[in-house]
């Protein structure tokens, strides 16, 4: 039970550069080289409230994992404070910071019974064996897994070892939980399983947790929270729902929410009664609070970048004022259908459910079908700065 | 398609490959075999047969049972030697294990220079054993003519000798099992203890070794054989000496271990006593034999698997 700060914690590795052959060209590298050395995590700023539920999510080498293990002290801090309950422990040993990990590998003791395994850092906290007992039977029975307590870790499968790590973790009631990747190595029925038990389970030990993934449905699920990284820095921070109705530039619109979102060049008009977006001769006045966030921001008529949601799409009943796509392929989900579209010479995905649609209507390669969408769904970005143009 | 059975190309295909080479897998192995056989099987069978003749030349042995093996056991120099090889195989394993997993230790834990050390501490094992013998007997005698004595004066000189000259040509090998073993220990696995709250000692003692028991076997059973079966050093570093004379006349050579007793009955004085170095041979085979079974078995049990 604590809050958990970050402030403008940064992570810099001593830049090795890399061998290069006689005669060949310098190997270009996207790594972001500063005088100290490669930055790995640059200037992260968050106050995680007491028991919040925050996931930090983003591609791999984004940072969200040396973020996790800078919290843990696994490494060390380069420039900026760590405070867990106000105080500042960048010096203090992982041991002595009161968190608890959960390792996408498990890293489960091989040789120690699962009950040793979770009896582990109670006995080197020299907790009395009565007391030991008592918290890993206790852990055992929420985590269902009191039948395992004498078996070694080989003798179990995937799922069940990853709920031992998590017991080894609950049983001394940590302030702060961290868990690392933990369902990456489960297969997908496993996930979902497991992480519908993290949900319940959190409700359980109720404290702090920062939680890694790069799977973004995970962190919609599982987040009160979002923290989206990309190449070391904090792209945007917010509820699943801020971050899905209101991301604040293409790259978190592109990352969160499946299918990705579909874009598409586009003009910004500045008219007397208001903003309108036109695609391919399609035009669409943006709702309100769009219109009042674009004018405060000053915004006047552009070249833009459109987002809309492939499920914010629709058919329209015909080519008057609607975009004319032309269908590649299809999938039939049952509950709903993925349209690949071609859309201005771009590819775009449209999700029509299939109560929307006559039974027996047919769809076939090459058919054009004409698509529309409505003003409060479509997001406006600088095509340079890449920045949605409402914040 | 014979007998109307159906098969399919695959079958066929392997079934027409496979029976000629199943055919003749003996002429396969036959090369290896025979040297197996010619090398191993034959010289240890004959040697077998040989420990209970009496004889100078093999061509010319004369049956005589046991008698062979109750010379062996009443030879004072064969069992001064049993024992004192015993005392230095334990010896040296303790010592040659526990230093080559302390320095493995250290070089694993990110020092700079760690390539460089591990190179060096290795080097010694590139010379040879009579080699390495006359050199450090060369150092231990410039060291101890300071003191008026000499390597050759005293059996604990002689004993402590040879455990240096083995620790120094030793431990560099098995500091390399080690240190291969230590690399195969997750990485998360020993963050995991440091988060658990387990200092660096109960990391050590409760995670580390245990995951590293593989390689304790390996490097305790090399110890524990090389040990027994220590010849060359012992030649040429005090060849036995000093001696001592008993009353009843024969000399126990000291410092003379097992396998030079063995090379020193068959080729001494007395061309009689071949059969006894042939039985005493046999003995040594079972005592080996038996010693680093018992030990793989006590230490395989530790392992754990993965």
């Amino acid at each position: 039970m604590a809050n958990v700060t970050l402030k403008n914690i940064k992570k810099i590795y001593p830049y090795v550069k890399p061998k290069q052959k006689k005669g060949e060209p310098e190997k270009k590298t996207n790594l972001k080289i500063v005088d100290g050395g490669v930055v790995a995590v640059d200037d992260f700023n968050i106050e995680i409230a007491d028991k919040e539920f925050i996931v930090l999510v983003g591609p791999s080498g984004c940072g969200k994992s040396t973020t996790l293990r800078m919290i843990a002290g696994l490494e060390e801090i380069s420039e900026g404070d760590l405070l867990i309950d106000g105080e500042r422990v960048n010096d203090v040993a992982p041991k002595d910071r009161d968190i608890a990990m959960v390792f996408q590998s498990y890293a489960l003791y091989p040789h120690m019974s699962v009950y040793d395994n979770m009896a582990f850092p109670l006995k080197m906290r020299k907790v009395p064996k009565d007391e030991i007992d008592k918290k890993v039977r206790e852990a055992a029975e929420i985590l269902d897994i009191t039948n395992y307590l004498d078996r070694k870790p080989k003798a179990l499968s995937g799922g069940q070892r990853q709920r031992v790590a998590i017991g080894r973790a609950i049983v001394r009631n940590p302030k702060v939980f961290l868990m690392d990747e933990p369902l990456s190595n489960l297969d997908a029925k496993l996930r979902n399983q497991m992480r519908a038990e993290i949900i319940k389970l959190r409700k359980v030990i109720d404290t702090t947790f920062v939680y890694v993934t790069h799977d973004q449905t995970e962190a919609m699920t599982l987040g009160d929270r979002i923290v989206i990284m990309k190449d070391g820095e904090v792209q945007q921070i917010g509820t699943p729902q801020e971050v899905y109705r209101h991301p604040a530039n293409l790259f978190v619109a592109g990352f969160i929410g499946v299918p990705q979102m579909n874009f598409y060049d586009a003009d910004l008009l500045k008219e007397e009664d208001g903003y309108y977006v036109v695609v391919d001769g399609f035009k669409v006045k943006l709702s309100k609070e769009k219109q009042e966030r674009l004018a405060a921001n000053g915004v006047e008529s552009r070249k833009v970048t459109l987002g809309v949601r492939p499920t914010h799409i629709s058919i329209a009943k015909d080519k008057e004022n609607a975009v004319v796509s032309t269908l590649d392929v299809y999938e039939d989900m049952g509950s709903e259908m993925y349209l690949h579209v071609k859309v201005l010479g771009k590819e775009s995905i449209v999700i029509v459910q299939t109560v929307d649609i006559e039974e027996g209507t047919e769809f076939h390669q090459g058919q054009e079908i004409p698509i529309t969408f409505n003003g409060d769904v479509a997001l406006v970005f600088d095509p340079e700065t890449e920045r949605n143009l409402e914040f | 398609m014979k007998k109307g059975r159906a098969r399919d190309g695959a079958a066929v295909n392997s079934e027409l490959l496979r029976r000629p080479i199943r055919n003749c897998f003996w002429l396969f192995l036959l090369p290896t075999l025979a040297a197996f056989a010619i090398g191993f099987i034959y010289p240890f069978i004959k040697g077998f047969y040989l420990s209970f003749c009496k004889f100078t030349t093999t061509s010319d042995a004369n049956f005589i049972g046991f008698g062979n093996y109750i010379s062996a056991f009443k030879d004072a120099t064969f069992v001064h030697a049993f024992w004192y090889t015993g005392l230095y195989a334990a010896v040296s394993l303790l010592l040659i294990n526990l230093l080559a997993f302390i320095i493995a230790y250290l070089l694993t834990q990110g020092i700079k220079g760690s390539n460089i050390f591990r190179t060096v501490f290795f080097m010694p094992n590139l010379i040879g054993g009579i080699v390495l013998g006359y050199i450090w007997s060369m150092i231990f005698d410039g060291i101890l003519s300071q003191y008026n004595t000499s390597i050759l004066m005293e059996t604990k000189y002689g004993f402590w000798g040879l455990i240096i000259l083995m620790c120094w040509q030793q431990i560099g090998y098995m500091m390399i099992i080690y240190i291969a073993g230590l690399q195969s220990i997750p990485e998360d696995m020993m963050e995991a203890a440091k988060i658990d709250g387990a200092s660096r000692w109960h990391t050590l003692i409760h995670v580390t070794i245990p995951n590293l028991m593989p390689s304790i076997t390996i490097c305790m059973f090399l110890t524990l054989t090389n040990g027994f079966k220590l010849f060359d050093q012992n030649l040429a570093l005090t060849g036995g000496q000093p001696y001592i004379w008993q009353d009843d006349g024969t000399v126990v050579k000291t410092t003379e271990m097992l396998a030079l007793n063995i090379f020193n009955t068959f080729y001494g004085e007395s061309s009689g006593a071949r059969g006894v170095a042939q039985a005493k041979a046999v003995l040594f085979f079972i005592l080996v034999a038996t010693i680093s079974i018992a030990q793989l078995k006590g230490t395989n049990s530790k392992e754990v698997q993965q």
